[in-house]
C-alpha cells in the first residue's frame, strides 16, 4: 500500500468512493422513503414519519409472506446444515468418489434457478408429491446445501488431525471423539453456513415460484404485488429486511473467520 | 520402577505404507523408567517407530509386547501410553484445564477428583495460573507443558514425545529440555523422546538409539555412541568426527593398526570384539574427534602427521582449525578443536603444523 505514490492514491480512493455511491446509495432510497412521505416525486423532508412501519404492521398478506419465509427458511437451515455435515463428514479424507459428489452437490447451486426449479417441478409430479411448503423446504434446501457442505468441509479439512488422535491417545472412544473434539470445532461453521443458507432461503424466488403451493414467500409476494405497482409500507419492509440481512452478514463473517485468527487480532 | 527391567518389547517389527517399506524388522527393548531418544535423520522411520508403539499405526509384521503381554493389537485408546505430540494438538475450544483434563474426564471419573488431579498437574508444569486461559493465548512453550500435563495425568507407563521442541526457539529448547528431564526424573515415568537433533539427544536422554533408513544403527548410552560407534554412519552423524579410510592390520592387544593416507593409525579395540574379529586387510575407518586431535610436540610418536591449516574458525569456548592433511597436504580434510584463548589463537592459518591423537582417543569402525 504505502508503496504507491500519494497522486495514485487519492486517485484510487476517489474511483472507489465513486464506485461505492453508484452500487449502494440505490440502498438507502427505500430506506429514506420509509421514514418520508413521498408525494408526486417530491420528498417531503419536513416531516419524518413512521406511519410506513404502521401501514406495514397492518399490511396481513405481507406479514403471512414473511412468516411462510421465516417457517422455510428455518425447515431449510435445520435440514441443510444436518445433511450438508453428515456429507462433510462421509466424505472427508475419503478420496474415492468424492469429487463425483461434490460435483452433484454444486449442480443445483450453480445451474440456472429456473432449471433446477423446472427439474424438481417434474420430478415431485412424477412421484405424485403435492406441491405445498415442503416442496418448498426440500427445493431450498436442494439449493442452499452446497454451502453448508463446503463451509464445514473447509473447516474440517484446516482442523489438525492430531487433534483426533490426541482424543484417541488420551482415552476416547469415537463417540466421545465425535462429540468432544470434532463438533465443537466445526460449531461455528455450522453457524456460518447456517446464516448463508438462510439468506440464500430467503430471497430465493425462482425455485419457490415454481415448486411452492398456495403460500407465498415474501419474495414471491413482493413479486406478484410489482404488478399493482408497491404500496409506501414495502419501503418500510425493504428497510427492515435490508437492516436484518446486514446483521445476518455480519454474524456469519464473524462465524466463519477462525478462532484462531480472530484471537490473533485482539 | 527398576530401570533393569523392560517395560515394552518390539520384535520384529515391520512398517509399510503401501508397498513402501519404512521400518524394516526392528528389535528395541524399553527398560522400565529410562528416557531413551530415538534419534535419526527425517525420514529414518523414526516417528514411526513412535506412532506403531502408541497405536496410531498398525503394524505390518512384528509383535509389541508391554509387560509379558502382546498389544500389537491393542486400540489405541486402550493402551496406557500417552502422546505429546509436534503440534502439541491442543483442543483449541477447551481452556488449558480442559485439555488436562480430557484423559481423566472420557474415563468418567468424577468431577471433584478431576479438578484436584488437574491443578495438580498444572502446578508440575508451573502452570497453574493459566488454568482459564485457551491454548490460542498462550506462549509456544506454555503450550508444550499444557501438552505434557495432558499427556501425564493419565499416569501413563509411557509418554511418547514425537519431536516436541523442534518448533521452540534455541533458548526456550535449552529451557524445556532441562525442564523436560527435570520432570522425568521427578514421576519417574519412562519416555521416549523422538528427535532429530543429536544435541537434544545428548543432553537429555539415558540412552539413545539412533535410526537411519528404517534400521536402528545403534542403541546405547550417549557416552557410548559418541566414543564407540559401530558404525560410518553413527560415527558421522553423532557429533562431529574425522574419518579417515584405510585397511585394518594385526591386532596388537587392546589395540589394532589401520594403514591409511595418513600413514600408520594405531587405534583402540577394547571391549569391541566385531572390531578384534575383523579380517586383516578388511575395509574401515580410523575415527577420532575434533578435540582429540592436537599439536604434536617431540615425545608424540604414534599417530603422527602433517597438516596444513586451511581455516580458522572462532566458535565462543572453543576454535575450530580445518586442516588439510595427507599427500600433498590436500587427500583428507580434518577438524581440530581446542579452547579459545584471549590473546588469540596459537594456530596460523597456512601454517603447516604436526598432529597427532592419543591411541587410546581413536576408534575403529568396519566400513
Amino acid at each position: 500500500m504505502s508503496a504507491l505514490p500519494r497522486p495514485s492514491t487519492i486517485f484510487l480512493a476517489a474511483i472507489t468512493s465513486l464506485v461505492a455511491v453508484l452500487l449502494y446509495s440505490p440502498l438507502f432510497v427505500p430506506i429514506v422513503s420509509s421514514f418520508f412521505i413521498i408525494s408526486h416525486g417530491n420528498v417531503d423532508w419536513s416531516s419524518p414519519t413512521l406511519s410506513t412501519y404502521v401501514a406495514l404492521a397492518g399490511n396481513h398478506d405481507i406479514l403471512a409472506a414473511l412468516r411462510t419465509t421465516l417457517i422455510v427458511g428455518v425447515c431449510t437451515v435445520i435440514l441443510s446444515v444436518v445433511s450438508g455435515t453428515l456429507l462433510a463428514l462421509y466424505y472427508h479424507g475419503r478420496r474415492s468418489g468424492r469429487s463425483v459428489l461434490q460435483f452433484i452437490i454444486f449442480l443445483p447451486f450453480l445451474m440456472p434457478p429456473i432449471i433446477s426449479g423446472l427439474a424438481l417441478l417434474i420430478f415431485f409430479r412424477e412421484i405424485g408429491l403435492e406441491r405445498s411448503l415442503l416442496t418448498v423446504v426440500i427445493g431450498h434446501t436442494v439449493f442452499v446445501l452446497a454451502i453448508v457442505y463446503r463451509t464445514v468441509l473447509m473447516r474440517l479439512q484446516s482442523m489438525s488431525r492430531t487433534l483426533v488422535e490426541a482424543s484417541y491417545d488420551l482415552g476416547a472412544t469415537g463417540w466421545q471423539t465425535f462429540w468432544r473434539v470434532i463438533l465443537p470445532n466445526l460449531s461455528s461453521a455450522m453457524v456460518g453456513g447456517a446464516i448463508l443458507a438462510f439468506a440464500l432461503s430467503f430471497d430465493e424466488t425462482m425455485i419457490t415460484i415454481l415448486v411452492t403451493g398456495t403460500q407465498s414467500t415474501l419474495p414471491v409476494r413482493l413479486w406478484a404485488m410489482m404488478r399493482l405497482g408497491f404500496s409506501p409500507d414495502i419501503n418500510a419492509l425493504v428497510a427492515l429486511i435490508l437492516m436484518f440481512t446486514v446483521l445476518l452478514c455480519v454474524l456469519a463473517a464473524r462465524f466463519l473467520i477462525p478462532r484462531q485468527m480472530a484471537t490473533e487480532r485482539n | 520402577m527398576n530401570q533393569n527391567t523392560d517395560l515394552l518389547t518390539l520384535r520384529s517389527v515391520s512398517k509399510s505404507y503401501g508397498t513402501v517399506p519404512v521400518l524394516h524388522d526392528i528389535d528395541l527393548s524399553i527398560r522400565d523408567g529410562e528416557f531413551l531418544t530415538v534419534l535419526g535423520p527425517s525420514g529414518s522411520g523414526k516417528t514411526t517407530v513412535l506412532r506403531l508403539i502408541g497405536g496410531l499405526e498398525p503394524l505390518t509384521a512384528g509383535e509389541i509386547w508391554l509387560d509379558g503381554q502382546e498389544i500389537s493389537r491393542m486400540p489405541i485408546n486402550k493402551r496406557p501410553f500417552n502422546t505429546v505430540f509436534q503440534d502439541y494438538a491442543l483442543f483449541p475450544h477447551m481452556t488449558v484445564s480442559g485439555n488436562v483434563g480430557y484423559g481423566l474426564s472420557v474415563r468418567h471419573i468424577k468431577r471433584k477428583e478431576i479438578a484436584s488431579r488437574v491443578s495438580q498437574a498444572l502446578e508440575l508444569v508451573q502452570l497453574g495460573r493459566f488454568a482459564d486461559r485457551f491454548p490460542a493465548q498462550l506462549s509456544g512453550g506454555q503450550r508444550q507443558r499444557v501438552a505434557l500435563a495432558r499427556a501425564l495425568i493419565c499416569q501413563p507407563r509411557l509418554i511418547l514425545l514425537d519431536e516436541p521442541l523442534a518448533a521452540l526457539d534455541l533458548e526456550l529448547r535449552r529451557q524445556m529440555q532441562e525442564f523436560l528431564k527435570s520432570i522425568q526424573r521427578e514421576i519417574k515415568t519412562t519416555f521416549l523422546f523422538v528427535t532429530h537433533d543429536q544435541e537434544e539427544a545428548i543432553g537429555m536422554a539415558d540412552r539413545i538409539c539412533v535410526m537411519q533408513a528404517g534400521h536402528i544403527r545403534q542403541l546405547g548410552t550417549p557416552h557410548e555412541l559418541y566414543y564407540k560407534p559401530n558404525c560410518e554412519f553413527v560415527a558421522r552423524f553423532f557429533g562431529e568426527n574425522n574419518l579417515v579410510a584405510g585397511k585394518l592390520g594385526p591386532v596388537q592387544g587392546e589395540q589394532r593398526p589401520i594403514e591409511t593416507a595418513l600413514g600408520r593409525l594405531v587405534c583402540s579395540v577394547s571391549g569391541q570384539p566385531h572390531l578384534k574379529a575383523a579380517a586383516d586387510g578388511a575395509s574401515a575407518f580410523a575415527a577420532f574427534r575434533p578435540e582429540a586431535l592436537r599439536l604434536a610436540d617431540a615425545n608424540d610418536g604414534d599417530n603422527r602427521f602433517s597438516g596444513v591449516i586451511a581455516d580458522l574458525a572462532f566458535a565462543g569456548s572453543s576454535t575450530v582449525a580445518t586442516i588439510m592433511a595427507g599427500a600433498d597436504n590436500a587427500a583428507q580434510r580434518l577438524r581440530l578443536r581446542m579452547p579459545s584463548r584471549i590473546d588469540g589463537s596459537i594456530l596460523k592459518s597456512g601454517e603447516t603444523v604436526s598432529l597427532c591423537f592419543a591411541p587410546h582417543e581413536g576408534h575403529l569402525v568396519l566400513a
